[in-house]
């Protein structure tokens, strides 16, 4: 952007990259800025029904710091990110060092890799609930029974279960997209420093620690990043396959804001939650980028 | 002058049915020809059957009608945010009852007392006192004004597998176990009996056979939210004596009948699939036409959709009775009945009102079950006599509608009741999977609702 604007300026026509990039920013203004800031409006004001009433300062969000039903809310998804991203990471790299060392049918086995994460929700939940089904799931009758485990019980049933069950949906949906971006990092990565590193008579460990490590960060830490916004916004497959349950067991914090607005009709609180979802992942992706850029030097 | 009375009479009559035939949706509709209306309904079976009657509507009105049929979940939310935002895109919005009390405390939905009244635009022949009571009165007549016509009238029936009901060996045993005959539950305590006898392992016999994989005495809808605490309260705690709400509204969550009702519901849980607090009202009737269950209470509706021949191996081997009874031979069952409301911002109420008309009317009732093949949900007394019905092979599930029909009604107007039931649908499954005690729910659930609303209805 510098270079043609350097370049635009040196022909006299400075305004032209702008020209370029406006409809986009409009774009952007029209469909992200201004919803969120009518966003940060609605949370200020006393909602009745899904009419503005009067000015209502902070008491929609005192009202949503004060809820347990929200905090609550608020730790599941935590829990549900701290233990789905970094399998997914950790499998993700696993399998694209392993697609890295050239094994055979790759051409065949990469697209098929796709199939999960090009899923619709609605079918990946489908899906899970004829898998996991109690008493008649493929997997937890024909497998899980079978070896008795889990025999009277169903997975997505169980308190003590439900959510585990989630994050291994999760896992398994979004482990093969890490997998392929990761080995499409692999495979772009020069040739020449491990040449060098071999000629100085490095091990794979050494070259995996002080090459690839590095020279991947920066795709590692935005694959982390997306990953971590995304399964912290997870919805569809839990309001689909538990609804929240059982109990308040897998309630995340995207269902707690869509039942206060869809079955609840709290659009002020709903607003508030919003904007407090935001701060959280404005303040956290800063910190992450932060983090990833001095101390990782992934940016 | 006796003499001429009864000529007087006739003559009365004839101008009556005169006046009664000389009305038509035709001629009623000609102000509003050309207009165009767009109605909110909800996909279903029966709804998709609706749609391809329509067009007669508009053809013989000149009233364009965008029929539009979206998902339980979306006709709510966006139905009610069209209304509640004042933003009047559609004229006509179905509504379930649980939603009249919030719309009404926002005044969103018009009432139509005003057009029935209108002789020009209402048809002499619509007879509504033949409309199925007390569904109607009790979803759209309130403090005075009547909100709208019975569009919808979802159920609850007992729905049971006959096969093994009725085999012999099985009657036996289950009459020496329990000392009575075995039959379609009902009361719930039979429904409870037959869901202990027949909970067996993979390998006992079952009529006969050798189980291949384990077998449930019951299944009942368990998932968080959908209509899992709607059949509890109506059918459980009802039949037990007790309510969620007193006479004026107020909470009255942990009182002893309710626990009682909802302790007969937890234990039924024991002698169903461990599935089943993820099991939606979609899933009961999968489970059920999968032949894993004895008995269920379902959506009729849904039951229309697996007992068809292809469609379940058990097709026609299904039994089905009225919503049971409790102990001391209360009546009270599961139903919903819904309808399209008119919204308050929609300017053209009377052409929405003539499609609402036609929706109920007559003739529209008995075409809907020609086109659907018996297959429907009754909003009429004199559908059930129509030989789409008695010659249908539901003719069993029809009766059992109809008995559940007599003792359901629409839900409190409540306009937090949705928040309500977000609560207690959760504490009652902790109940039921044996992670709270009924009594311990229901005092967790009476704070908790208390916090929500001390008067909770309208």
């Amino acid at each position: 952007m510098y270079a043609l604007s350097t370049r635009a300026t040196a022909t006299g026509a400075g305004w032209f990259p702008y020209a370029l990039i406006a409809p986009a920013m409009l774009t952007l203004v029209i469909v992200a800025l201004v919803p969120f800031v009518y966003t940060i409006y609605l949370s200020l004001h006393e909602m009745q029904f899904a009419r503005v009433g009067d000015w209502a300062g902070l008491a929609n969000y005192r009202a949503l710091l004060g809820n347990a039903r929200f905090w609550h809310s608020v730790w599941i998804s935590t829990v549900f990110v701290a233990l789905a991203v970094p399998l997914e990471f950790a499998l993700g790299l696993l399998g694209a060092l392993v697609l890295n060392q050239g094994v055979r049918c790759r051409s065949l086995i990469v697209p098929v890799l796709f199939v999960p994460t090009m899923m619709a929700p609605i079918v990946v939940a489908i899906l899970w609930k004829v898998m996991l089904a109690g008493s008649w799931g493929l997997v937890s009758y024909n497998v899980l029974e079978r070896f008795g485990i889990l025999s009277d019980i169903s997975v997505l049933a169980s308190p003590a279960l439900a959510l585990y069950a989630l994050v291994f949906i999760d896992v398994w949906q979004w482990t093969p997209f890490v997998m392929l971006a990761l080995f499409a990092g692999l495979s772009s990565l020069p040739m020449a420093p491990y040449r060098a590193a071999a000629v100085d008579g490095a091990t794979s460990v050494q070259m995996f620690r002080r090459l690839t490590i590095p020279l991947l960060m920066p795709l590692m830490a935005v694959i982390v990043l997306l990953r971590l916004i995304d399964a912290f916004k997870i919805f569809d497959t839990i309001f689909l396959l538990t609804a929240g349950g059982p109990g308040q067991a897998t309630e995340s914090l995207s269902l707690f804001t869509y039942k206060t607005v869809f079955d609840f009709w709290n659009l002020g609180t709903a607003s508030a939650t919003a904007v407090v979802i935001w701060i959280m992942f404005f303040v956290f992706s800063n910190a992450f980028y932060q983090l990833a850029r001095r101390t990782l030097r992934a940016f | 002058m006796r003499a001429r009375l009864p000529l007087l009479a006739v003559l009365l009559s004839i101008a009556m049915v005169t006046s009664a035939e000389a009305w038509s949706y035709k001629d009623a509709a000609k102000p509003y020809a050309g207009q165009s209306i767009t109605i909110l309904d909800e996909i279903t079976p029966l709804q998709e059957t609706m749609k391809t009657l329509v067009p007669e509507f508009v053809k013989e009105t000149g009233i364009q009608v965008d029929y539009q049929l979206l998902n339980h979940f979306e006709v709510i939310s966006k139905g009610q945010a069209d209304m509640l935002s004042g933003r009047g895109a559609y004229d006509g919005v179905m509504v379930h009852s649980p939603q009249l009390g919030l719309l009404l405390q926002a005044d969103v939905v018009r009432p139509i007392d005003d057009l029935l009244g209108n002789k020009t635009i209402s048809n002499p022949d619509l007879d509504l006192k033949d409309v199925i009571q007390p569904a109607w009165d009790s979803v759209a007549k309130f403090k005075g004004k009547t909100y709208g016509l019975l569009d919808w009238n979802y159920n609850v029936v007992y729905w049971a597998r006959g096969d093994v009901l009725n085999h012999p060996d099985e009657k036996a045993a289950f009459k020496k176990r329990y000392n009575y005959d075995l039959a379609p539950a009902k009361t719930l305590q039979q429904m409870r009996d037959i869901a202990e006898f027949f909970t067996r392992k993979k390998g006992e016999k079952l009529a006969g056979q050798p189980l291949e994989s384990d077998f449930y005495g019951v299944v009942l809808e368990g998932i968080k939210g959908g209509t899992t605490f709607w059949t509890l309260w109506n059918v459980f705690i009802k039949n037990s004596g007790g309510d969620v709400f007193d006479a004026e509204g107020r909470p009255t969550i942990d009182r002893p009948e309710n626990v009682a009702g909802l302790k007969l519901w937890a234990e039924m849980w024991k002698f169903a699939p461990p599935g089943q607090a993820e099991y939606s009202l979609i899933d009961v009737p999968t489970v059920m036409g999968n032949g894993i269950a004895a008995q269920t209470l379902a959506w009729s509706d849904f039951v229309l959709g697996i007992d068809q021949p292809g469609k379940s191996k058990y097709a026609g081997k299904f039994v089905y009775a009225g919503s049971p009874a409790g102990k001391s031979g209360t009546r009270s069952a599961e139903t919903e009945p819904s309808m399209i409301v008119i919204s308050k911002h929609s300017k053209k109420a009377e052409a929405t009102y003539l499609f609402l008309q036609w929706l109920v009317d007559k003739q529209t009732q008995k075409r809907f079950f020609e086109v659907s093949k018996g297959a429907g949900v009754p909003i009429r007394e004199s559908t059930w006599s129509l030989g789409e019905l008695k010659q249908s092979r539901f003719a069993a599930l029809y009766d059992a509608m109809r008995e559940t029909l007599k003792n359901g009604r629409a839900k409190p107007k409540a306009p937090k009741i949705f928040e309500v039931m977000d609560v207690m649908s959760g504490l009652v499954q902790e109940v039921a999977l044996g992670r709270k005690t009924a009594e311990q729910g229901l005092k967790e659930g009476q704070e908790k609702v208390l916090a929500i609303c001390k008067k909770c209805t309208l």
